[in-house]
């Protein structure tokens, strides 16, 4: 690892604007990390056009800040109103809330906000060892790793990530598709643009993420049916005594492990991260009982994980240009649009992009543990507006925003479409994650597969004879089939204990 | 008979509620509190917890009268909450809380207890907080 | 809440043993389920399943007419089509086995207000260059929050211009943004 870099890494973080973005990102993070209804990558993408006007560094350290700012704030709904802000903090309501109720919110909170920053740091400090280390090995990687790693990523994606497998890989492979919309590179031929002008120069990523993520999900929202109002639960006692740091110590550590590794993994992220942290914890636990009803593990493990993984994230874009969730699948958008293509290369080329990011996160966690708590109450009186009035703002803010990009109304007509498909795809159980993520690494995979076959000379057996990238289709295939063996092998035990009733066999065959 | 009480952890609502037990211990009626958050919102000003339901309901039980409480949800009206609560339970007063408000206050904010007292079917008793 | 997550069949690996991660997913998924509308039947399934179908035919049949070119030298068609034609077969396999899914929501009356809202963006991208987006922008935060947020004509006429006159802070005076603007 480069010290001088990582090191001016810290001196460009620490610089006034820089310092002023990651606030404000951070804030905007716990902001909508609390409000119901928009999550940090929706946001991302509706503030997309405002990176278009600063600097690249501070764009993105804006923009990751949201991210992990996000982490923070569902956690507060979480505890106080048993409405998970996030879809990371869903996990915290069972305990938290619980905790709440037995006046002992603050303790849930202190201990959430401690667990967060524990577990994005320990995170962040992997991250900065384990980063460079793998951009290294990854130099090595020529067009054919690179079509094969994007395409297992996509693949990851689809299943691991939320959602039914095949429609996730539905989604994806559309996105795909609609990468090649446009001018081939290669030949220089109009594909699918309709003799349109416009479409002659593809598809904008922009315009796409705010209209799939942003319209479509302001549109969704719309139709929640009405939910109960809330009383939030008292703030009491507001630090968690030095018996529940003890108990819960345990908790953070093991939780942030298992953050960090589920992070990186493409489709795995901060959700399931809390899901398996608080499920680990459960059954190591002397007496499981207690989960459910305040066990502070019940709040530490989770928090400390979401965090954890909304973090180690970072890893596979920064380093190998892979984006493993729709989070970072707009920051990779982000980051082409801001003139910077992430890969490998990343680290020797733009030093200051990836030593700026992964520094402003030890920076934003400390910022970020220091306001949580105090800012509880402001977060709560926040609440008090009604939805339908910040609706219409957000509204607006996508579509005077997108104006705003090419100063072209065929660009907001273009976004309304994708905002419909988005709302679409969501009402009948497709993401809208892996369509955006495969769309982002079309390009890439389409032109890497290409170039491989230009080295091969046709011969497609090349990707498997060549050991990286040969393991990686390997891993491919693997993971492609698994959900067919695991089915496979369900049958099998079905068959097998005939006399042993199952409980779930939903069978989809 | 019953008497519909509007309340809002409030001074003003505070003093309603006293004014309408006292009311009803004197007439041997029994009383419903209104506490009626606003739909459609995540998280309510007006809305009370169990803790302070059991505080209300104590202090019903100190003046010998029987009380409910409800939490019907008004949407942009509070009046029409008002209305159907007064005709599921026969009530023949409503009582509410008064709190100072500027003529500009009203004209941009609005006032619901000016649209009760303007158009209840039934005697609307407003009070103010004893200062 | 962002992220869906569907009614996932327990994945029991050994019948008998409770899994933890599927007892807590299926009891996230009650929760989330509570505001949303009911699930759909398997016609949505179905929809879904011949809408991507039909992508996928329609895009392998434009990118045969590309050129497929050959494996030495591709030509523009051949990507796609191989992309296509894994559609094709990702949409079969889930009109075969997809039709039991739960994971759809149900279009009922409440699906209203997202259709209200989808025209009010034409309306406003209709209108803008036109007559500004000022009007365009009061009309449609009246629209939200009278008819689409229940809040009253008197909130909605205060917060509609308040946000329009927000905006117009922010784009024209501040950062000068070339906004069709009437005023």
């Amino acid at each position: 690892m480069d010290v001088n870099a990582f090191l001016d890494g810290f001196v460009l973080v620490t610089e006034p604007q820089n310092l002023l973005y990651c606030l404000i990102g951070v804030l905007i993070g716990m902001l909508i990390g609390v409000l119901p209804g928009l999550g940090p990558a929706a946001t991302i993408a509706i503030l997309l056009p405002i990176t278009y006007g600063i600097d690249p560094v501070s764009a993105i350290i804006m923009l990751a800040g949201i991210y992990y700012g996000a982490q923070y704030g569902g956690t507060i709904t979480s505890v106080l109103l048993r409405l998970p802000g996030e879809a990371s903090s869903v996990v915290t309501v069972f305990d938290g809330f619980a905790l709440a109720k037995q006046g002992k919110a603050g303790t849930a909170l202190g201990i959430a906000a401690i667990g967060s920053f524990v577990g994005a740091t320990i995170s962040i400090v992997g991250l900065t060892l384990l980063a460079p280390i793998v951009a290294e090995v990854a130099l090595d990687f020529g067009p054919p790793e690179y079509a094969a790693l994007a395409l297992l990523g996509v693949l990851l994606v689809a299943t691991i990530g939320s959602g039914n497998m095949l429609k996730a890989l539905i989604a994806a492979t559309l996105g795909l598709l609609l990468a090649t919309v446009g001018r081939d590179t290669f030949s220089g031929a109009g594909r699918y643009t309709f003799s349109s002008l416009e479409l002659a120069d593809g598809i904008d990523f922009v315009i796409i993420a705010m209209g799939l993520f942003g319209v479509g999900e302001i549109l969704y929202n719309l139709e929640a049916r009405h939910g109960k109002v809330h009383v939030p639960a008292a703030v009491a006692n507001i630090w968690p005594s030095r018996k529940d740091l003890r108990q819960s110590s345990g908790a953070i550590g093991r939780g942030s492990v298992i953050g960090f590794f589920l992070g990186v993994l493409p489709g795995g992220g901060a959700v399931l991260a809390s899901l398996a942290a608080y499920a680990a914890e459960k059954r190591r636990a002397k007496n499981p009982e207690r989960f459910g009803r305040g066990a502070i593990e019940g709040v530490a493990a989770p928090e400390s994980a979401n965090n954890a993984a909304a973090t180690s994230s970072f890893i596979p874009l920064l380093t190998l240009g892979i984006p493993a969730n729709a989070t970072m699948g707009m920051l990779f958008g982000a980051l082409l649009i801001l003139g910077i293509t992430p890969g490998p290369q990343l680290v020797e080329e733009r030093p200051d992009v990836f030593w700026g990011v992964i520094n402003s996160m030890y920076i934003g966690n400390i910022m970020l543990l220091i306001l949580s708590i105090p800012l509880v109450g402001l977060f709560v009186r926040i609440l008090r507006i009604r939805p339908a009035i910040l609706a219409p703002i957000t509204a607006l803010i996508t579509i005077l925003g997108v104006y705003t990009i090419n100063n072209s109304v065929f660009d907001i007509f273009v976004m309304i479409v994708f905002g419909l498909v988005g709302y679409l795809m969501k009402k009948s159980g497709f993401e809208p994650g892996p369509l955006v993520l495969a769309f982002v690494l079309g390009s890439l995979v389409e032109a890497s597969a290409r170039r491989s076959m230009l080295i091969f000379d046709g011969d497609p057996t090349g990707f498997v004879t060549r050991p990286i990238s040969g393991a990686l289709i390997a891993i491919l295939v693997v993971v492609a089939l698994l959900p067919l063996i695991k089915k496979l092998r369900r049958l099998r035990t079905s068959v097998a204990t005939e006399a042993t009733p199952t409980k779930e066999e939903e069978k989809t065959r | 008979m019953t008497i519909l009480i509007g309340y809002v952890p409030t001074p003003s609502g505070d003093a309603a509620v006293e004014h309408g037990l006292a009311e009803a211990a004197r007439t041997g009626e029994d009383v419903v509190i209104l506490n009626s958050p606003r739909r459609r919102s995540t998280v309510d000003a007006h809305l009370v917890g169990d803790d302070v339901e059991a505080t209300l309901l104590a202090r019903a039980a100190e003046h010998g009268v029987t009380a409910a409480i409800d939490h019907a949800d008004h949407g942009a009206d509070v009046v029409d909450t008002f209305e159907a609560l007064v005709e599921r339970t026969g009530a023949r007063l409503i009582v509410i809380g008064l709190r100072r408000r500027s003529p500009v206050g009203k004209l941009v904010m609005g006032s619901d207890a000016q649209r009760i007292l303007l158009h209840a079917s039934v005697p609307v008793l407003a009070v103010k907080p004893t200062s | 809440m962002s992220d869906q997550r569907d009614d996932r069949a327990a994945t029991g690996t050994d019948p008998g043993e409770p899994d933890i991660l599927a007892e807590l997913e299926a009891e996230i998924a009650r929760e989330l389920a509570e505001e949303r509308p009911p699930a759909g039947g398997p016609a949505y399934q179905v929809v879904g399943a011949l809408v991507a179908l039909a992508l996928g035919l329609g895009g392998a049949i434009l990118a045969y007419g590309y050129g497929l070119g050959s494996l030495r030298e591709p030509g523009p068609g051949l990507w796609p089509f191989i992309v296509s034609v894994v559609l094709v077969g990702l949409s079969v396999a889930l009109l075969i086995v997809g039709r039991h899914l739960t994971d759809s929501e149900a279009f009922t009356r409440s699906s209203l207000q997202p259709a209200v809202g989808l025209l009010t963006f034409v309306g406003l991208g209709a209108l803008m260059p036109l007559i500004g987006f000022e009007i365009p922008s009061v009309l449609l935060c009246a629209i939200w929050l009278r008819f689409l947020g229940g809040e009253s004509w008197r909130s909605t006429a205060v917060i509609s211009v308040a946000t329009t006159a927000a905006f117009y802070i922010l784009f024209i005076i501040l950062l000068r943004t070339p906004l069709p603007h009437l005023f």
